[in-house]
Parts: structure tokens; C-alpha cells; sequence
């Protein structure tokens, strides 16, 4: 991390980092367009679970992509040597790269950083291979699946597939704070000319494992997930991917590209205090060196994407930080797992293109399914319906198992100024 | 106490402690799981799902409020199984 540089953020440096290019693979859409529009809606993608077999659970319902179709965007590689997770990663990527109106020969003359966060890899394999050697031992294991399960994959195939050879690929698995760790990693290596350009993002598939785990935990809410609700009942689980470019300003002025938003820097700390459980004091130290890495004062955020899982343990954690760092009055504070349920891995990433596109197309989304808040929080959540308000500076919040906290500050990108 | 339900008390507190990582004379009727035995959230849980496993009974995550001490636990798992 850099500390923040004279003039605060506002003054554009050639080596500041921009957002050139986004793909999304989610339940509310997918690409750009359908995404935001999805946003601006409060679209719900929610549905019963299709992906594996739910029978023993009271509910199953999740934030499924029902209509992935890997066709379009896995080109080079053959989708079926790739898991779930890895084919939303890759279609992501490629889609992130012609959003960015970057040509392959180009791309590959580049060198280049492709880092992916995951919190189950290809678990929902890896689920499959256990139910293969249970039923007929290790014979009837299909090695296909086998081989498709290390969570490396997600980023060496995006590489594999777009050509990359001057490139290095890194899987993070930060849980589910893992897409925020890889804008992080991206953002220094981008910014300190360590690399040219960074496909970085998040990546997971539904899988039976991680339910369960929830489900036991008695975290999945029976219907829809109502995060900041008097009356919110947990999380669902969901899946997707969403995959950033990140490069220099100089490099994307260059090229004439066109720039959602600016990443204004980000914090990350790990207090190990408990497996589940969030620790209010070290999420809001992380959003403190989040805004101080940005040069960013806290009353100059227009927005919060929180982590809003929808269980009254993140909310009261989450929201008591928030006060802790924003005081009395903190910014409008939003839950777009409202609308995706938890993407795990993915989830972060989808917070941040979410923020970058609040901020290129002035809206800000609404936190869905809300009919009280709870008292108890003190913040204003959007509730349902969008607001025509265009943010300046976003924060976007991502808090994982194991203290894992990650948290990265957006803000506008205003050509004009010196 | 008839030998069956004692039978069952011997199991549960078998279960306990094996979660716990008690030695059997350690864990009193009334002492507490995590005042003082140091158990969390999640020792809880697994406790509760080993019980269920155990006694192939449904407990309610509610009752987990209840299942603070082997008193208590004792006392869930009865009346789980009674329902069934």
C-alpha cells in the first residue's frame, strides 16, 4: 500500500488506476448492461436451489445463474476441462477485456496480472468427486472432474485463454473478502508499474458443501435475504463472477479508452479473533486504513457497499464499525446482497463493479426485500427503490471468515480537472 | 432413573466431552459450556448436530439457548426424542 499522495485524490496523476473494463456473470445479469440494469431495478435472483440435491433441507433457496451459457467467452479452451467457477472466471475476463475494447495481440504484447478471489474454488467438483468414491470407489471417479479442481485454475485459465504471456496468475482465497484482496493486489501492482494491466475479480459456483456448512450454522434464510431488516433471518447463498481491468491513467488516456471509475486505494487486515465470528474493532480499523491509503476523509464518501450478508451478527458488527469510523451521521449504506445473495468469493468483486458503476452512471442502488430497519443500526440502507443520486466517493466493504477484512475506496473520474 | 435413560445420559455426556476435549469427571450437571468449559458458537452447533445424529432426532436451533450445560442438554434431547 502507498500512503496518500499531496493534493488528495481529486488531482490525477498519470499513475493513478482506473477501471477500464468490467464483465459480470450473476443472478440479476449478465454483462455490463444487464448487471446495472439489474442494479437500477432492485432486481431479486432469487430461485430454488437447481445446482445439487436440496432434499433434507427445510429451504433451499439461492441466488443461482440460471441461464450461464460459457459458449460466447470460452473460445480457446474447452469448457468442459474447465469447473464451474473457473468457466464464470474466464467468461468474466473475456468479457472484462472486450468491454475494455482491447485487441488479443495487444493484450498479449502486455505484461500482465490476472488474480482471481474464490472462497470454494471448484468445490462443487470436488463435492462430486466425494460422491463418485463413496458409490463406487476411486474407480468411479471421472478425472476430468478430478483434474478441473485446484482453485489455481480460476486465474491460470483466464491467462490459458486469453493468450497472456508475460503474466502472473494468482488465486486468492480469502474467503469472501477474496474479490476486494485481488483489486488490492492489482491496484499496487498496476500503480507501482510492476505490470501493465490487471484482470482481477472474484469467482465462485454454487456447491452443496457450502450450503450445508450455512445451513447448519443456521445462517440461510428461509426465503429472501433481508440484510439491515428488524426482521432480516440470514444469508442465501449465490454465485457468479465479476472481473475488473485495472491500468494506469496515462496508459488508458493513451488508448482513449473509456474509465468507470478510479480506485482510490484499500485496506486490508486480518485479526484472526474468531472463525465466523466478524470483530467490530478490526473492521473498522480496516476501513480507516482503506480511507487513509485513499487520502480520503470520511465525510467525503457519498456511499457504503457493505458486506451485508443479512445475519444480525454481521449487520449489528458491520454498522457499530461503521458509526465507529463515520460517527453519528455515516453515508448511505447499501446491500446489493439483497438482491445476488452471497457470491462468496465473487462477492466483493461485484460490490466494487457495482460502486464503479453507482459512480460512472450516477445511481445508487437499493438495498431489496426491506420493510423495517432495525432500529439498533442507525444508517439508511436505500431501502427498494433506487435513488437518482450520482456518488462521487464509494466504499466497498468486504468481510470474510477467519478476521480476513478487505475494503476498497472508489471514487469519480473527472477528466477535466489538472 | 431407569438404566436406559441413564444409558443416555452416560452417551450424551460421552458426546460432550468428546466435543468439548473434557475428560469425563471435568463436566458437572450445572457447569457451563462456555463460562466455563470455554466452548463458542460453533462447539455448540456441533454438539447439537452430533446429538441429532446420535438420537436421529430434529432439534430447533432455538433450543440452543437451553443447551448451555449438561442439564439442559440432557433435558432438549429427552424431549426431542419423546416427540419422535
Amino acid at each position: 500500500m502507498t500512503s496518500s499522495v499531496a493534493g488528495g485524490p481529486r488531482s490525477i496523476r498519470d499513475d493513478d488506476v482506473v477501471v477500464t473494463g468490467i464483465g459480470v456473470i450473476s443472478s440479476i445479469g449478465t454483462g455490463v448492461a444487464e448487471f446495472a440494469a439489474g442494479l437500477r431495478a432492485g432486481r431479486s435472483g432469487v430461485s430454488p436451489i437447481t445446482a445439487f440435491d436440496t432434499s433434507g433441507f427445510d429451504h433451499a433457496n439461492g441466488c443461482e445463474v440460471t441461464d450461464f451459457d460459457p459458449g460466447p467467452w470460452v473460445r480457446t479452451l474447452d469448457p468442459a476441462s474447465l469447473g464451474r467457477a473457473a468457466q464464470f472466471s474466464v467468461s468474466a475476463a473475456r468479457m472484462a477485456v472486450e468491454d475494455a475494447g482491447i485487441e488479443a495481440a495487444e493484450l498479449a504484447a502486455k505484461r500482465m496480472l490476472v488474480s482471481i478471489g474464490t472462497t470454494d474454488g471448484e468445490s462443487s467438483d470436488l463435492d462430486r468427486v466425494v460422491a463418485a468414491d463413496l458409490a463406487g470407489g476411486s474407480d468411479a471417479v471421472d478425472p476430468v472432474v478430478a483434474g478441473r479442481t485446484s482453485a489455481s485454475r480460476l486465474s491460470v485459465a483466464v491467462a490459458r485463454e486469453l493468450g497472456l504471456v508475460d503474466v502472473e496468475t494468482m488465486t486468492i482465497a480469502t474467503a469472501c473478502a477474496a474479490g476486494n484482496y485481488t483489486i488490492g493486489y492489482g491496484y499496487d501492482a498496476v500503480r507501482s508499474g510492476e505490470v501493465d494491466m490487471v484482470l482481477c475479480g472474484g469467482a465462485d459456483a454454487l456447491c452443496r458443501k457450502t450450503f450445508a456448512s450455512f445451513y447448519r450454522l443456521g445462517t440461510i434464510a428461509p426465503d429472501v435475504c433481508r440484510p439491515f431488516d428488524a426482521d432480516r433471518q440470514g444469508i442465501l447463498t449465490g454465485e457468479g463472477a465479476g472481473v475488473l481491468v485495472l491500468e494506469r491513467w496515462g496508459d488508458a488516456r493513451k488508448r482513449g479508452a473509456r474509465v468507470y471509475a478510479r480506485i482510490l486505494g484499500y485496506g486490508l487486515n486480518c485479526d484472526a479473533t474468531h472463525q465466523v465470528a466478524p470483530d467490530q474493532d478490526s473492521v473498522a480499523r480496516c476501513m480507516a486504513l482503506a480511507l487513509e491509503n485513499a487520502g480520503v476523509k470520511p465525510d467525503e464518501v457519498d456511499l457504503i457497499s457493505a458486506h451485508g450478508t443479512g445475519t444480525r451478527a454481521n449487520d449489528l458488527t458491520e454498522s457499530s464499525a461503521i458509526r465507529e469510523v463515520y460517527g453519528g451521521k455515516p453515508p448511505r449504506t447499501i446491500s446489493i446482497k439483497s438482491m445476488l445473495g452471497h457470491a462468496m468469493g465473487a462477492a466483493s468483486a461485484l460490490g466494487a463493479i457495482a460502486c464503479a458503476l453507482a459512480i460512472h452512471r450516477g445511481f445508487i442502488p437499493p438495498t431489496i426485500n426491506h420493510r423495517r430497519t432495525d432500529p439498533e443500526l442507525g444508517i439508511d440502507c436505500v431501502p427498494n427503490t433506487a435513488l437518482d443520486v450520482a456518488p462521487a466517493i464509494v466504499q466497498n466493504n468486504g468481510l470474510a471468515f477467519g478476521g480476513n477484512n478487505a475494503v476498497v475506496i472508489l471514487g469519480r473520474h473527472e477528466e477535466e480537472n489538472p | 432413573m431407569t438404566a436406559s435413560v441413564e444409558q443416555r445420559v452416560d452417551r450424551i455426556k460421552e458426546i460432550v466431552c468428546d466435543i468439548l476435549e473434557l475428560e469425563h469427571d471435568e463436566v458437572t450437571d450445572t457447569g457451563l459450556f462456555k463460562e466455563d468449559y470455554g466452548a463458542d458458537s460453533l462447539l455448540s452447533i456441533e454438539i447439537l448436530s452430533s446429538l441429532e445424529k446420535e438420537f436421529g432426532v430434529v432439534i430447533d436451533q432455538a433450543e440452543m439457548s437451553r443447551m448451555v450445560n449438561m442439564e439442559g442438554v440432557v433435558e432438549v434431547v429427552t424431549e426431542a426424542i419423546d416427540r419422535k
